[in-house]
């Protein structure tokens, strides 16, 4: 059999089984957590009860898979520890699903809007909002995404800007987490963590090393590592059998494609 | 089956699977839909979120009249579809340009490359010291292009390429990582939220 005239559409499938099958089989997959993970963890779980957390949706709908067990790890940890949440949105397509994930999230731990949590929305020109923000948080945002005067709500009337917040997450599927530290963090001294598909984390290794980053909760296997620091099993933990199984299957397809290489070679 | 938003997305799913097959009409349908909805979308959201408090509501409820310099500096960006007033967009293009030049150089200078510089020096002590000065130095020198890579130097920046190959190869691996997550998310869609076989 000649590997190399393979139909594509076999590789699909075997890839398909290979993702799909694992996930009807309920295996619980031991989780390693990596320093990265551990440092976002700990210096939210570090924080006092009723501090400010600015959580940033900076992605897209289309990495929403791999963003959305990132983003609710990282809000669960916040609404357990009693922290108060100012979310927004850099990507205009984060906007509302950011909006849906906080407040789910909200109902199931008895968060009321305006007391536990607000949602800004969304602002174009990322850079000149996060500059802005370091001014003045309600001149970026006079209105909250549901058109509320929000510095009317007592329990977020203090936050004025980047000194009122303790830890900003961007969790954004590109590269907006460098934009703030380049100007949250490098300018106002922002601590800044992110929230990342796993297709941007060598980009933020560099990053976390220097200590511009607090760390990074990276894709699935990112929020798994969380999930499990967290102590509960989301939708990280419950894909991990599947990414190993594909993980597997890609491995295998690259060495019989290489068998297949050599082959023809001689 | 639990309610219309949930059908059309899981027809919609078949519908760009369907293009691992072969290019047809059904994928194209789905990939324009997608465009058109993300543009209203975007339109809508910048109309709500942005036009209205910033402009509209600091305009005729607050009185503040300052907004219109920037509205303004806004639509002379539309000046480009007329030839005629098309040298007017160069005003607010200039000012962008310059503000983002202004605001991010000294910023980047400081976040990509002093920090990092810094963050670079390490004890030489330590073994990540070391692996860390010879992989900067290498890499380095195989961007160096004004002198042959030839000899001793030759041999640098051959490591260099070692170092590259390693990043080229984990970021791979990651992007493997990532694609296979969205290929999950979109099976657990299909197997718990539209056809409820898992819980």
């Amino acid at each position: 059999m000649d590997l190399s005239r393979i139909d594509r559409r076999i590789i699909y499938l075997v890839i398909a089984v290979a993702v799909a099958v694992p996930l009807l089989i309920k295996v619980p997959l031991p989780v390693s957590v990596g320093p990265e993970v551990r440092k976002v963890f700990g210096e939210i779980d570090g924080l006092p009860a009723r501090k400010f957390i600015m959580m940033s949706f900076d992605f897209e709908a289309s990495s929403m898979a791999e963003i959305q067990p990132v983003a609710e790890a990282l809000i669960r940890h916040a609404f357990e520890k009693d922290l108060r949440i100012v979310g927004l949105a850099l990507f205009s397509e984060g906007t509302a699903i950011g909006y849906n994930i906080i407040s789910a999230l909200a109902d199931e731990y008895g968060k009321s809007y305006g007391e536990d949590f607000i949602y800004l929305g969304f602002r174009p020109q990322y850079v000149s909002a996060i500059l802005g923000m370091g001014e003045r948080i309600d001149q970026v945002y006079p209105l909250d995404y549901l058109n509320n005067d929000w510095t009317d709500f007592s329990s977020f009337s203090d936050v004025n800007n980047y000194r009122d917040i303790s830890l900003v997450v961007s969790i954004a599927d590109g590269s907006l987490p460098t934009y703030w530290v380049e100007y949250a963090g490098s300018r106002y001294g922002q601590k800044i963590a992110a929230g990342i598909t796993a297709v941007m984390a060598t980009s933020y290794y560099p990053y976390t090393a220097s200590g511009q980053l607090v760390g990074f909760v990276g894709g699935l296997k990112g929020a798994a590592e969380y999930e499990s620091l967290l102590g509960y099993v989301g939708s990280g933990h419950r894909g991990m059998l599947a990414q190993s199984s594909g993980h597997l299957a890609i491995i295998a397809l690259v060495v019989l494609a290489n068998i297949a290489a050599l082959r023809k070679k001689k | 089956m639990t309610d219309l938003g949930t059908l059309m997305a899981l027809v919609l799913t078949i519908l760009v699977f369907s293009f691992l097959y072969k290019e047809n009409p059904f994928y194209r349908f789905a990939e324009y839909l997608l465009v058109g909805i993300s543009v209203g979308y975007y339109l809508v959201i910048i109309c709500r979120n942005t036009i209205y408090p910033l402009v509209i509501e600091q305009l005729f409820f607050e009185g503040e009249y300052l907004v219109l310099v920037p509205v303004c500096l806004g639509l002379l960006m539309f000046a480009r579809l007329n030839k005629r007033w098309a040298y007017l967009s160069r005003l607010p293009l200039s000012l962008m340009i310059g503000f983002g030049a202004g605001i991010s150089i000294p910023a980047m200078l400081q976040a990509r490359i002093l920090r990092q510089m810094s963050a670079s020096m390490q004890s030489l002590a330590t073994i990540n010291g070391v692996v860390i000065l010879v992989g900067i130095i290498s890499t380095i020198a195989y961007f160096y292009f004004s002198k042959r890579q030839e000899g001793v130097f030759g041999k640098v920046t051959r490591l260099g390429t070692y170092f590259l190959m390693v990043f080229f190869g984990a970021t791979f691996g990651y992007t493997v990582m990532s694609r296979i997550s969205l290929l999950i998310g979109r099976f657990e869609f299909i197997l718990r939220d539209a056809l409820g076989v898992i819980s």
